[in-house]
């Protein structure tokens, strides 16, 4: 069985995207951002999941023990929303207050449909947002995978390693393909 | 998958060896306090006293049929007229979070008083997760405080038993349906009830009003859903906005109170889409609460917004 943790950054739907992972029959747990590498490594998993959470990651820089992970993990990481905008920022990009954020229903258009974590999912599909601040600056080691509107970086990849932020929310129920985007993290957990 | 049988035969083998006294539920006749009651039930018989309170704040007909429910399910039950201590703790009261946190504190030392009576030492509650998240703790913000969890005092005297902490309120169904409980599709009813259901002073008279359209609104929906007009909504209800506008009756000048239909579709509440009503089944929902309520209620208006931005109760 895979199994995948989620760090808890104090988001509302923590509890979703372990939830959505359990559905999908990967052994998982909900473990505080202030847990050591350490403390997770021991349990051999298979990759993690950075949940998202009310620090505001446009005005301060710090999210638990976040950085330690990114710094250090040789697995996969999945960043949603605070996660996602933490891992910019610690790669070196930008997050700022957004012009316009998004809360609720939104159109996502994708870049890059080959991209394994998006297999299946169409270049144009529904998701859920709820952000206040938002990547402004793409890290150097960062390819884009999708944008909406209001929003120009909504998911992104690391060129070298397997880690992938996400500003909108796969885990809720009204994000059309979040199920399935999930399946294809599992995924490329597993490789 | 969630597998209902196995959590149920293993959640009564938990609490059979957990409950070592007496214990009391706080009942509210919905799906989670129902299938808690049913679970302790069979795990310690007699020794669970279910507890039910009309705040006054309960919808129509509601603590009647509650009643009807304890008895038709075997349960030691106790049903306590509270409305009165109700109204009069929450007068003057316009806060959402105060009112939240008053009922909550009142239901607790009404349990409390029980259980001093009967020697009880375990308070068990329907919590589930969408409940205690959206209360916050040390990490999280606080969205809106659950009267059965944030609004909890911080000294109890009882111990805390919440077998439904980690379920969903799908797999809550699922487990209700198992266990063949007739509330098992029954729509969510927020704890503190109509008083969050009314913006601002929760008085008496401002109760009746939102009591009666919550009926209709009920009603209605429910037809609608029958005759396969509409699918049928995760929650649908009626909330009352003290503000008054202008209306005309028999050419007379009316000057009421405005009524916000709501109801939204979703599988957990933790997202909620609003629902998809005919144009033809909000007239009638209209019509009905004008003519009923005409002297009070002249405007009737549709909520249209998602979760997020908004929550799917207004308070």
């Amino acid at each position: 069985m895979v199994r995948i943790y989620v760090i808890d950054n104090g988001g509302q739907w923590t509890h979703r995207e372990w939830r959505t992972l359990r559905d999908i029959d990967v052994d998982t747990k909900i473990v505080p951002n202030t847990s050591s590498l350490n403390e997770i490594v021991k349990d051999n998993i298979d990759g993690l999941v950075l949940s998202g959470g009310a620090p505001r990651i446009g005005l301060s820089s710090k999210l638990g023990n976040c950085a330690e992970y990114l710094e250090k993990a040789d697995f996969p990481i999945l960043g949603i929303c605070a996660g996602h905008q933490f891992m910019a920022r610690f790669f070196g990009g930008e997050v700022k207050i957004s012009k316009i954020p998004e809360f609720g229903k939104i159109e996502l258009t994708l870049f890059n449909e080959d991209d394994p974590l998006f297999e299946g999912v169409p270049r144009e599909s529904i998701v859920w947002e709820s952000h206040n601040d938002e990547v402004s600056v793409l890290p150097k080691e960062f390819e884009l995978l999708a944008e909406s509107e209001s929003c120009k970086i909504q998911a992104m990849r690391h060129k070298e390693k397997p880690f992938y932020g996400l500003q909108f929310h796969p885990e809720v129920e009204h994000t059309e393909y979040g199920e399935q985007i999930f399946k294809n993290f599992v995924n490329i957990c597993i490789i | 998958m969630f597998d209902a049988e196995k959590f149920i035969e293993k959640s009564i083998a938990k609490l059979a060896k957990e409950i070592k006294g007496k214990a009391l539920i706080a009942f509210s006749g919905g799906v989670d306090s129902t299938v808690c009651a049913t679970l302790v039930n069979k795990a310690i018989g007699d020794r669970l006293l279910t507890v039910h309170v009309d705040t006054g704040y309960m919808r129509k007909n509601e603590s009647l049929n509650v009643k009807k429910l304890m008895k038709q399910l075997g349960l030691n039950y106790r049903l306590i007229d509270a409305s009165k201590e109700f109204y009069n703790s929450l007068k003057d009261v316009e806060d959402p979070e105060i009112k939240r946190k008053i009922i909550g504190e009142r239901f607790i030392r009404l349990f409390e008083k029980a259980a001093d009576e009967e020697n009880i030492e375990y308070l068990v509650q329907g919590t589930i997760a969408p409940d205690w998240i959206e209360s916050g703790d040390n990490l999280r913000d606080t969205i809106k405080s659950h009267h059965n969890v944030g609004g909890l005092p911080e000294e109890m005297k009882v111990k805390l038993i919440e077998p439904l902490r980690d379920l969903y309120k799908d797999e809550v169904r699922k487990v209700a349906r198992a266990l063949k409980l007739p509330v098992s599709e029954r729509q969510p009813f927020p704890g503190p009830g109509l008083a969050i259901r009314i913006i601002g002073e929760a008085t008496p008279e401002r109760t009746e009003v939102v009591r009666e359209a919550c009926y209709i609104v009920e009603n209605e929906i429910e037809n609608a859903v029958e005759k396969k007009l509409m699918e049928k909504p995760w929650q649908y209800f009626a909330i009352l906005i003290p503000i008054k506008t202008v209306g005309v009756h028999g050419d007379q000048r009316a000057y009421g109170y405005t009524i916000a239909i709501r109801a939204v579709q979703s599988i957990d509440a933790m997202t909620c889409a609003y629902s998809n009503i005919p144009h033809s089944v909000l007239d009638n929902i209209s019509t009905k609460i004008t003519n009923v309520l005409g002297k009070k209620i002249n405007r009737i208006v549709y909520d249209v917004t998602n979760k997020p931005p908004s929550t799917v109760e207004w308070e």
